[in-house]
């Protein structure tokens, strides 16, 4: 029972830090109808020059803004420069240009930052919030939740009241009449791209400040694997359901695949490939997303 | 009813592609024989490794994104996942050699088909998948193939972490090939004969050029055959449904049927590289059927041109020299050492497979083909 609960607690933990990087999937799934590859990498870079404020003096969180804030102004034009021009119903291309910037980003953190993994400080106080036999519930587990769970709402709030926020819908819901009734098409995508780069990076600093886990320029492939599954598992274009999709993949990383004694534990990477398959197979909406309708 | 014959098979397009054929495996043969034994090639202070080695890899690249060529840029499904059947043929060929002592052409016969199939049954998703979805799919199948060989389970088989070494097969040039005599004769060319080393060649060396013919000969045959399936009812089919997969439908191409198929081809296509791949470096180890291995070979595909046939050739070499050369380069004027020293030749990748799709969507396959007809003031043709 004490493993158990110990599991799940682990499961909320990784499933916390996925769901925030599934967000910012969501994201840009919700504008563009496009699957962000570089997502992850744009999120390491973040969280790589996180690591670097804070080692030039700036404090922890002030970095961790400053950090935000400026993976978003890449990304805002990293989608200026680079997807803009392309038509978003002509995939290809779009995969195609996100694999680049993943092969890209990932070569220059790793030039610049090396591949020798590096402790990132704390981001949140560290101890036991509660102990019960050899069950422990980290300060960390509840802070990362929390985290994943304000920025749901805030995010929630910045879509439904804000006036940015309601061009966004207009956009990712019909593109072509938003731009008959005057929205600024490119801007709004611009700014979908910027919320979800910040997303990524508050994701991967989140994840890489686990104080069993080390900042290194290819920890983001694993988490991307899990997070496309989060997003997918909820529904591509839901933002809740990306909290949902994210959850259940951390339940099945550090529970499911524990009490089948056949599947290996390190073949979680391919329970979430498994879990992806049933999905897109059986209900591609996932969850809460909203059911594609095709005419042929 | 003669005179039609003949003129329909000595037509000047005809002379022209038989005259270019041969001058392009003479080519083959010349390269082949001067870079046997020469390793390197050097540009300022860097050496470049040029060997056939490379070569030999290059062609197993080649195939494996000749399959792509099939199911991305004919049939337009995004499949990213070519490393995970590069790597089911390469771990298949490494057992049978490995552990049943066959003989490595023959273990090509269980690899197709084996890869044929699994690809047709992983491909079955495609056909409610699509887009995006596929190609989230395709690429987490790529990514969880290093994990599945490292099981335990699998161990038996695969060797687990440390590969399965498969360097007890040698390969023996059969003894009528005449390349103690070419390699003679091409010494005795005036001036340029230095270029091919001296003497006859050692077994080495003669088993390094009886592999790269064996390879060019199943790559030629590979490519011969993919050229037909293209210009057959199921290639049109396959073309139709890249092309608009409503009116294919409508036309009464059946869909389900056609991309199984395609998604079959190029797995069985990408099982024959992962072969050959294995059977020039022998060891097959699972970081080398990575994710990363995917991306690069859809590198290849995208610089190479979509959609092109003899894109499959240069997105090979692309890939089997930049990466290396990259890390072969010490020093170069004007670059930071750290920036030669890190994976300069994965950020040179991104940065051509992001320039090409910006401003040369065809890759360099297409923009030659441009380039030529802009010479010859001839109308582009839009059918590739």
């Amino acid at each position: 029972m004490d493993l158990f609960l110990q599991r799940v607690f682990d499961a909320i933990t990784n499933g916390s830090t996925y769901a925030l990087i599934a967000v910012a999937m969501v994201l840009i799934f919700k504008a563009t109808t496009l699957i962000n590859f570089a997502q992850g990498e744009q999120a390491i870079l973040g969280a790589f020059a996180v690591l670097q404020l804070w080692y030039w003096g700036i404090p922890m969180w002030g970095a961790v803004i400053i950090g935000m804030l400026f993976s978003a102004v890449l990304a805002a034009g990293l989608e200026r420069v680079f997807i803009r021009k392309f038509d978003p119903a002509d995939h290809l291309p779009l995969v195609i240009i996100t694999l680049g910037l993943f092969l890209v980003i990932n070569a220059i953190a790793a030039i610049v930052w090396r591949f020798d993994p590096q402790s990132f400080p704390q981001l949140f106080p560290s101890g036991n919030a509660f102990t019960y036999n050899n069950v422990r519930l980290t300060w960390y587990s509840i802070f990362a939740f929390g985290s994943c769970v304000l920025v749901l709402v805030v995010f929630q709030t910045l879509l439904t009241k804000t006036k940015i926020g309601l061009a966004f819908r207009a956009v990712s819901s019909n593109l072509e009449s938003s731009r008959l009734s005057g929205i600024k098409i490119g801007p709004t995508l611009q700014f979908g791209w910027a919320l979800a780069a910040a997303a990524g990076t508050l994701g991967a600093s989140i994840y890489a400040a686990n104080p069993v886990l080390q900042i290194e320029p290819s920890m983001m492939l694993r988490a991307l694997i899990f997070s496309v599954t989060a997003a997918a598992l909820g529904g591509l274009d839901s933002l809740w359901g990306a909290l949902i999709g994210g959850l259940t993949i951390g339940f099945v990383q550090s529970v499911v695949v524990q009490y089948i004694p056949f599947i290996p534990n390190e073949m979680s990477l391919s329970a979430a490939v498994v879990v992806l398959l049933i999905v897109l197979t059986l209900r591609p909406s996932g969850v809460l997303g909203t059911k594609a309708v095709e005419r042929v | 009813m003669l005179q039609k014959l003949y003129s329909s098979r000595f037509t000047p397009e005809r002379n022209y592609q038989i005259a270019k054929w041969t001058f392009f495996v003479i080519a083959l043969l010349l390269i082949a024989f001067a870079y046997v034994d020469v390793g390197t090639i050097s540009i300022g202070s860097n050496n470049y490794n040029l060997s056939l080695i490379r070569l030999n890899k290059a062609i197993a690249y080649t195939i494996a994104i000749l399959g792509l060529q099939v199911v991305i840029g004919y049939t337009g499904q995004i499949a990213l996942g070519q490393s995970f059947f590069f790597g089911t043929g390469a771990y298949i060929s490494a057992w049978l050699i490995a552990d049943h002592s066959w003989p490595f052409l023959l273990t090509l016969l269980i690899v197709i088909p084996s890869c044929f199939l699994i690809g047709m049954i992983l491909g079955l998703p495609a056909l409610r998948i699509r887009g995006l979805y596929l190609a989230l799919l395709t690429f987490g199948l790529a990514a969880v193939f290093p994990s599945i060989v490292k099981l335990d389970k699998l161990y038996g088989y695969t060797g687990g972490a440390g590969g399965k070494l498969t360097s007890n097969y040698k390969f023996i040039a059969p003894s009528w090939l005449p390349f103690d005599e070419v390699a003679q004769a091409l010494q005795k060319i005036p001036l340029l004969g230095d270029f091919f080393g001296d003497g006859p060649l050692s077994t080495r060396e003669e088993s390094r050029l009886w592999k790269f013919i064996l390879f060019s000969l199943l790559a030629g045959l590979c490519f011969w055959l993919v050229h037909n399936l293209i210009r057959s009812r199921p290639g049109r089919a396959m073309r139709a449904i890249r092309d608009n997969e409503t009116s294919a439908a409508v036309s009464g191409v059946n869909l389900a049927l056609t991309k199984t198929l395609s998604f079959g081809v190029a797995s069985a296509l990408g099982g024959v590289g992962g072969a050959i791949y294995v059977a020039e470096i022998g060891i097959a180890s699972p970081d080398d059927f990575s994710s990363l291995v995917a991306i690069y070979l859809i590198v290849g595909l995208v610089v190479g041109g979509v959609g092109t046939l003899p894109g499959a050739v240069i997105g090979g070499l692309i890939y089997a020299l930049v990466p290396d050369w990259a890390s072969s380069t010490q020093s170069v004027s004007f670059v930071p050492e750290r920036w030669l020293q890190g994976p300069t030749g994965s950020l040179i990748l991104g940065v051509l497979l992001i320039v090409l799709t910006l401003f040369l969507p065809g890759g360099i396959v297409m923009g030659w083909r441009k380039f030529k007809n802009k010479l010859l003031r001839k109308e582009l043709s839009t059918a590739r």
